[in-house]
């Protein structure tokens, strides 16, 4: 069988990844975490990313393909260690994959690339410029992470690269932001917005990368689930009690809290929960004809209290 | 924690439990209603909502007092209804009277009055998408933000697009300028080439009259972040109630349907030779609206 690495294959949506890719490939992965479980034949490589080792991977073990999932995507840590995971540590695989003659490569991104802004198209594509850092900038290294992987995509036009932006994932094993923020005991809303929001199975995203992997794709790509709702609409669903206050407060009280290192939400994430950042996933319905299993209703309950 | 949009909605579900035993005319109009509002195609998923937010619940609600207006203040006299195709349509209309209520009575005809009713969904414009509770409630209704993406989804879908191409230049215009049709933006002209979608004119008269503007602060407007500051006989001298519109006679006039074809990437003037066959078409039926009326009011 060909070998598939996955860089964050400890983390809860490498290991939906790895669990499923086990029937095509034989699974290698790298992470700084550890996976105790992990299933059998499946090699899990502890250390970060950032050192040595990472490129004696590619060399001893010679991957036909690699899923790149290792970023921070959460803002506990400090922005300088996020940005250098996130941006130096994708320039690095980049250059492994020219390097060691990976075949296919398939980045996670995420829909939030697009930016939350008030007059947003409804359901953007993929040519929509990014516009999260200009109210987000706790995520514009995953811009630039798409700046890398794009330019990559050019250059090399024998290795079938494809970016990913998933749209809101929840799934109980996935930890991340849209999932920390519906599982606070009370959810704090913008008074006067209610934005139509996507959601998708974390299972489905997994589903979605070995789609990518099977059908060698090359291109960027939305990834959606099977609908959208209003925000308190998918609150109530998963039986999240929600109020809302205004958005000076929230912008202002949230400010204190993140700077303070006591609630993890960014200011610059406020606009995801008051503006809509919907996408298509046209494009990769018609190259791959993914359709997303799980339903409205069995996302939300995956992360019901 | 209940916000003004749910209170307001709030008031018009007591109407709703209170009225709904009635057998008077609001049991009835709220029956009509229920029963219209059902009966609009859309693609709805299991929570209730379409892809842009439409939610046919709040329609209900929201629809109750327009219907008033429409049936009992303005008085609207609507003809034409048999020209609303089935299917993608584009409806065009002139903006006027400085508060969009010529938007919420044409989507009160179509509801009311279309057979089978219809959902006509408003483009507006960008600045009322940052507005709290109205945004939501433009949402809800069924109407956008008018990006070109958004209409071509929903055209595509084939819903009926309502827009009103002079936007705000129209809406804020002023008295002595009532009836010109003002510069219409080009962008409807493509969605509708695109779209390969007919194009029905609707002329509204009386707007106009409902609150003649006497001038534009346009440095006020910019101060506020809005996109005009007009000044009328009541406004702002009454505040918020000065937005109140005269007790005008509506006539509306859907258009027998215009169907374009060509390149919708076109140069500008390309696009604008067909956008003034549009606009002459609608300025037809308004000069003949005008002739017709017998008085502003009745």
């Amino acid at each position: 069988m060909p070998k598939l690495l996955i860089t964050g294959i400890a983390g809860g949506l490498g290991r939906l990844v790895a669990k499923m890719a086990l029937k095509r490939w034989e699974v290698i992965g790298v992470d700084r975490a550890p996976w105790p479980s992990a299933p059998d034949g499946v090699v899990v490589h502890q250390f970060d990313m950032r050192k040595r080792r990472f490129e004696d991977v590619f060399r001893t073990e010679r991957p036909e393909a690699v899923v790149h999932l290792a970023f921070v995507r959460h803002f506990r840590s400090d922005p300088a260690t996020r940005h250098e995971i996130n941006v130096e540590g994708t320039k690095h695989l980049l250059e492994h994959c020219a390097e060691y003659g990976v075949r296919q490569l398939v980045v996670v991104s995420s829909s939030y690339v697009y930016g939350a802004l008030a007059n947003n198209a409804r359901y953007m594509n993929e040519d929509h410029p990014l516009n999260a850092s200009r109210t987000f900038p706790e995520i514009r290294d995953l811009c630039e992470v798409e700046g890398l992987v794009g330019t990559f995509l050019w250059r090399y036009p024998e290795i079938a690269t494809s970016i990913l932006r998933p749209v809101n994932t929840l799934g109980h094993s996935v930890h991340n932001s849209i999932g920390n923020y519906v599982k606070v005991p009370l959810v704090p809303t913008v008074m006067g917005f209610n934005p139509m929001m996507q959601f998708l199975h974390a299972e489905d995203l997994a589903e979605a990368v070995n789609v990518a992997l099977e059908k060698k794709i090359r291109g960027v790509y939305n990834v959606a689930g099977p609908g959208a709702v209003p925000l308190a609409c998918a609150l109530e669903a998963i039986g999240r009690p929600h109020f809302s206050i205004p958005d000076l407060v929230a912008y202002t009280v949230i400010s204190a809290l993140f700077g303070l290192g006591i609630y993890r939400f960014p200011p610059g994430a406020i606009d995801f929960i008051k503006y809509p950042c919907t996408i298509s996933d046209r494009r990769f319905r018609d190259a791959t004809g993914f359709r997303a299993r799980h339903t409205l209703a069995e996302i939300f309950a995956s992360v019901a209290p | 924690m209940e916000s003004p949009l749910d209170f307001v909605l709030s008031l018009s579900d007591r109407l709703h439990e209170v009225s709904s035993g009635l057998t008077g005319f609001v049991g009835d109009l709220i029956t009509e209603i229920d029963e219209k509002v059902d009966r609009i195609p859309a693609h709805l998923n299991e929570y209730g909502y379409d892809p842009w937010g439409y939610n046919p619940a709040v329609l209900k609600r929201f629809i109750l007092p327009a219907a008033f207006l429409y049936r009992y203040y303005f008085r609207c006299r609507t003809t034409g209804l048999e020209n609303l195709p089935e299917g993608r349509v584009l409806l065009i209309g002139n903006h006027a009277g400085q508060v969009a209520f010529d938007g919420l009575m044409v989507m009160a005809a179509c509801v009311l009055e279309a057979a089978p009713p219809r959902l006509a969904r408003g483009m507006g414009e960008y600045w009322l998408g940052t507005l709290p509770f109205l945004s939501v409630l433009m949402d809800r209704t069924g109407s956008a933000v008018g990006t070109r993406q958004t209409g071509v989804d929903m055209l595509e879908q084939g819903e009926c697009v309502m827009a009103f191409p002079e936007g705000v230049h129209g809406m804020n215009k002023l008295y002595s300028d009532a009836y010109k049709l003002m510069e219409f933006g080009l962008g409807f002209m493509r969605l509708a080439l695109q779209t390969h979608a007919p194009i029905v004119p609707v002329s509204i008269v009386g707007s106009e009259e409902q609150n003649p503007g006497i001038a534009n602060l346009e440095g006020v407007a910019n101060l506020l972040g809005m996109p005009s500051f007009p000044i009328t006989l009541t406004f702002p001298w009454l505040g918020p109630l000065g937005m109140m519109p005269l007790p005008v006679r509506y006539h509306i006039e859907f258009g027998p349907p215009l169907l374009f074809d060509g390149d919708p990437e076109d140069e500008d003037d390309v696009i604008e030779a067909k956008v003034d066959e549009v606009k002459a078409a609608l300025q037809h039926q308004l000069d003949r609206g005008r002739k017709n009326r017998r008085s502003i009011f009745f």
